[in-house]
């Protein structure tokens, strides 16, 4: 078992494209850590620097107190699963699982213990001697995890391992896979794009785009407290709302102000929600009064519920509604409030539908801003 | 080899020495025996008679294996114990194992194959010789070639060979010591894209169970087998190509080099004229890296100056200013379009100048 130490790691290819620029992370023991971001963000790139698969340009890397940038990939005890697998068609299960062992030249016992083990583990023991055309898509991704756990590594990591997988069988494989990190007790690294993995499965994120780090969290703390404007858009699912706004202040209190009304025609409405003194404390907002920022809001704090109407009666906005998505446990009300398009998850119960025009609420006390210019966090 | 034509040297064999004279193969069946109503059985002997060198005597028999040492494919036996059932044993077996040898390079489709991507057959002869050996000429087929970087302890042809297990099918062909082409068999129409997964998948199973790193270069698909040869210096010229111009992407299609293709295949000389031309005396060499780094950034933003300082970091006005300074230096301003393609092209020209890649 071993943890891992990035300290300041670029690749730079030799065409003068940066992929990864100065990564810094510190991975715990046993730990299960995504790395998650668009494609192109670098996120692949480090791992396959992890794995020796790509030279580190400059920097360190440490697997356990070994610093490994010269060291040869299959030195470095660690397994890699990649998105594109591929079984070998004439092998068995059993033999595809131990080929590699095989001709690394391990001794037979051994390779029939550890194999054994493995299935055993994934629970595919039954399948041994199936060949990959008998197997479904789950099946098949087992023993491509199996292939990787016979080698009894210090550290696993996975790229997108899950991606040619149907939704349904991706959601069960992401169960199978955090009770594998469990059961193994060994630690994880797991490059995907797909945020719902990243949020559902690791004990941190590193959030990553263009080659650099954004925020390295756990996934509530991203969820709730976003350091950047891309954090927030790309963690959670439908994204976070973001509303070009105004901070106005009266009295002592701070508000942000939205909406599209014309000051010679005075048409349109122009809407002022109070920001909770808590919420801004010690944030520094006076610097940003009369300039714009960008409020951002989850579609789960916009609610059309009359009780919570009442309770945030001074954030309510008239929106007309544009489309409704019924998801059985929720619905989706997609909404234009003064030519802001807004996304309300609310209750199945709700009656509004698509030409509807109704009032929602923002709840105020879960607004983020962001600075306009460099899109960071102003406050959560 | 054919069972039937074992089965024909066998019988002239026993016409010359008396003797009955039998094959079996590695399923320890007899294949081939004189003795007709032998043919079929399971014979006597182990796994372990396919291992050894010399003769051995068994139930009234002469042994001796043949074939591609150490495993032998198959074991002789000769009917008798005494010095002459050796001494027949063992001439047989070198001329068997000779024969055998003679056939499987005559009508080794492998071979055949490695030949026509290599251009080391006659056009004429290709068809001749495709019919000779059963060989569907008019199928899909496309030419894969593999590049191992780096080298470990497992044979990287090994694990081709065995992920493209289909002799009938995909041809895995070692070219030299870091080279491995597969021509593959292929539905016809098939989407670029599928081909990419396919080699994609060839660079993970070598990286995650090898920890061996490769390049794939994809020549176009092709219906007619001469045109496999093409297809080969395709993947050859894309892998050449790619390592100038696109060296961060292990998998490089010919049929997406696009303008680097063009300029791969111009006479340096020319290329030099051009970048006189383009660029005055030294200006190009006075860019340094950082204000190369950010035409860079400046072409992949499509010429956006406000997107390009966003992703540099940079205040709009720097930005601003660095185009400035080189439209001073080099007489290009990358805010234009038609200066903005000759500067990109130009670059491109520069760095294959300098890569002098390998030309095919």
């Amino acid at each position: 078992m071993a943890g891992l130490s990035l300290k300041h790691i670029y690749k730079k290819y030799p065409g003068g494209v940066v992929a990864v620029s100065d990564f810094n992370l510190e991975i715990k023991d046993k730990e299960f850590i995504i790395m998650v971001g668009p494609s192109g963000c670098g996120k692949s790139t480090t791992l396959r620097m992890i794995a020796g698969l790509e030279e580190i340009s400059s920097g360190e890397l440490y697997i356990g107190d070994r610093l490994v940038n010269d060291v040869a990939p299959k030195d470095r005890d660690i397994a890699m699963v990649f998105q594109n697998y591929a079984l070998y068609p004439h092998m068995t299960v059993f033999d595809n699982m131990a080929f590699g062992l095989k001709l690394r030249k391990t001794p037979k016992d051994e390779i029939k213990r550890r194999v054994e083990e493995a299935a055993r583990i994934l629970d595919i023991a039954h399948l041994l001697d199936r060949k990959p055309k008998a197997l479904s898509g789950g099946q098949r991704q087992r023993v491509a995890l199996g292939r990787a756990i016979v080698r009894e590594p210090k550290v696993f990591l996975l790229d997108e391992p899950l991606s040619n997988l149907d939704a349904k069988l991706r959601a069960q494989m992401r169960t199978e896979l955090s009770k594998l990190h469990q059961r193994l007790g060994t630690t994880f690294i797991y490059v995907t794009h797909d945020q719902t993995e990243a949020m559902t499965m690791g004990d941190r994120i590193v959030v990553m785009k263009d080659g650099l780090i954004q925020q390295v969290d756990t996934p509530q703390h991203l969820y709730d407290l976003p350091c950047n404007m891309f954090v927030a858009g790309f963690i959670g699912s439908p994204q976070m709302n973001f509303i070009e706004s105004v901070i106005v202040k009266e009295g002592d209190r701070y508000l942000v102000e939205f909406g599209s009304e014309d000051t010679k025609t005075r048409r349109g409405v122009k809407y002022r929600i109070p920001l909770p003194a808590a919420k801004i404390e010690g944030k520094g907002l006076e610097e940003y009064v009369g300039k714009e920022v960008i409020m951002g809001i989850r579609p789960e704090d916009v609610h059309d519920e009359p009780r919570l109407l009442e309770e945030f009666a001074d954030c309510k906005v008239t929106a007309n509604v544009e489309v409704t998505e019924l998801m059985g446990a929720e619905t989706f009300l997609y909404l234009n409030v003064e030519g802001f398009n807004f996304t309300a998850r609310v209750e199945p119960t709700s009656t509004a539908h698509p030409g509807d025009t109704i009032e929602v609420a923002l709840e105020n006390v879960k607004i983020h801003l962001f600075d306009k210019d460099t899109e960071r966090t102003i406050c959560n | 080899m054919s069972n039937r034509m074992f089965q024909g040297i066998i019988h002239q064999m026993k016409d010359a020495i008396d003797r009955t004279v039998g094959i079996v193969d590695e399923s320890l069946t007899v294949i081939a025996c004189s003795d007709l109503g032998r043919v079929g059985e399971r014979a006597a002997i182990s796994v372990e008679a396919f291992i050894g060198e010399g003769t051995f005597v068994l139930d009234g028999y002469t042994y001796m294996p043949f074939g591609e040492q150490p495993h032998c494919e198959y074991v002789l036996f000769v009917e008798g114990t005494d010095d002459n059932a050796v001494r027949y044993a063992s001439l047989l077996a070198v001329s068997l194992s000779n024969i055998k040898q003679y056939y499987d390079e005559k009508y080794d489709r492998g071979n055949f194959i490695k030949n026509v991507i290599l251009d080391n057959i006659l056009p004429g002869d290709i068809y001749l010789k495709a019919r000779e050996l059963h060989f569907n000429s008019d199928v899909c087929r496309v030419v894969l070639l593999i590049r191992i970087h780096s080298h470990t302890d497992v044979s990287a042809f090994d694990v081709v060979q065995n992920l493209f297990p289909d002799k009938a099918k995909d041809f895995v062909i070692n070219i030299n010591e870091s080279d491995i082409a597969l021509v593959k068999e292929i539905r016809s129409g098939i989407d670029s894209k599928d081909l990419e997964k396919l080699a994609r998948s060839i660079v993970d199973t070598l990286g995650s169970e090898f920890y061996t790193q490769a390049s794939v270069g994809i020549g176009t698909a092709v219906e007619r087998i001469k045109d496999l040869a093409s297809s080969f210096k395709e993947a050859q010229v894309a892998l050449e190509v790619g390592k100038v111009f696109d060296n961060e992407h292990p998998i490089i299609r010919y049929d997406h080099l696009g303008v680097a293709r063009l300029i791969y295949q111009l006479p340096t000389t020319m290329c030099e004229m051009f970048l006189r031309e383009v660029f005055k005396k030294g200006s190009i060499e006075s860019l340094d890296q950082e204000t190369l780094f950010t035409i860079q950034k400046f072409f992949e933003n499509n010429l956006n100056v406000s997107e390009t300082s966003r992703k540099l970091f940079v205040h709009r006005n720097t930005l601003v200013y660095r185009l400035e300074k080189i439209k001073r230096l080099t007489g290009l301003d990358l805010r234009e379009f038609d200066d903005a393609i000759v500067f990109k092209v130009a670059l491109m020209v520069k760095k294959y100048l300098s890569a002098n890649p390998v030309k095919y």
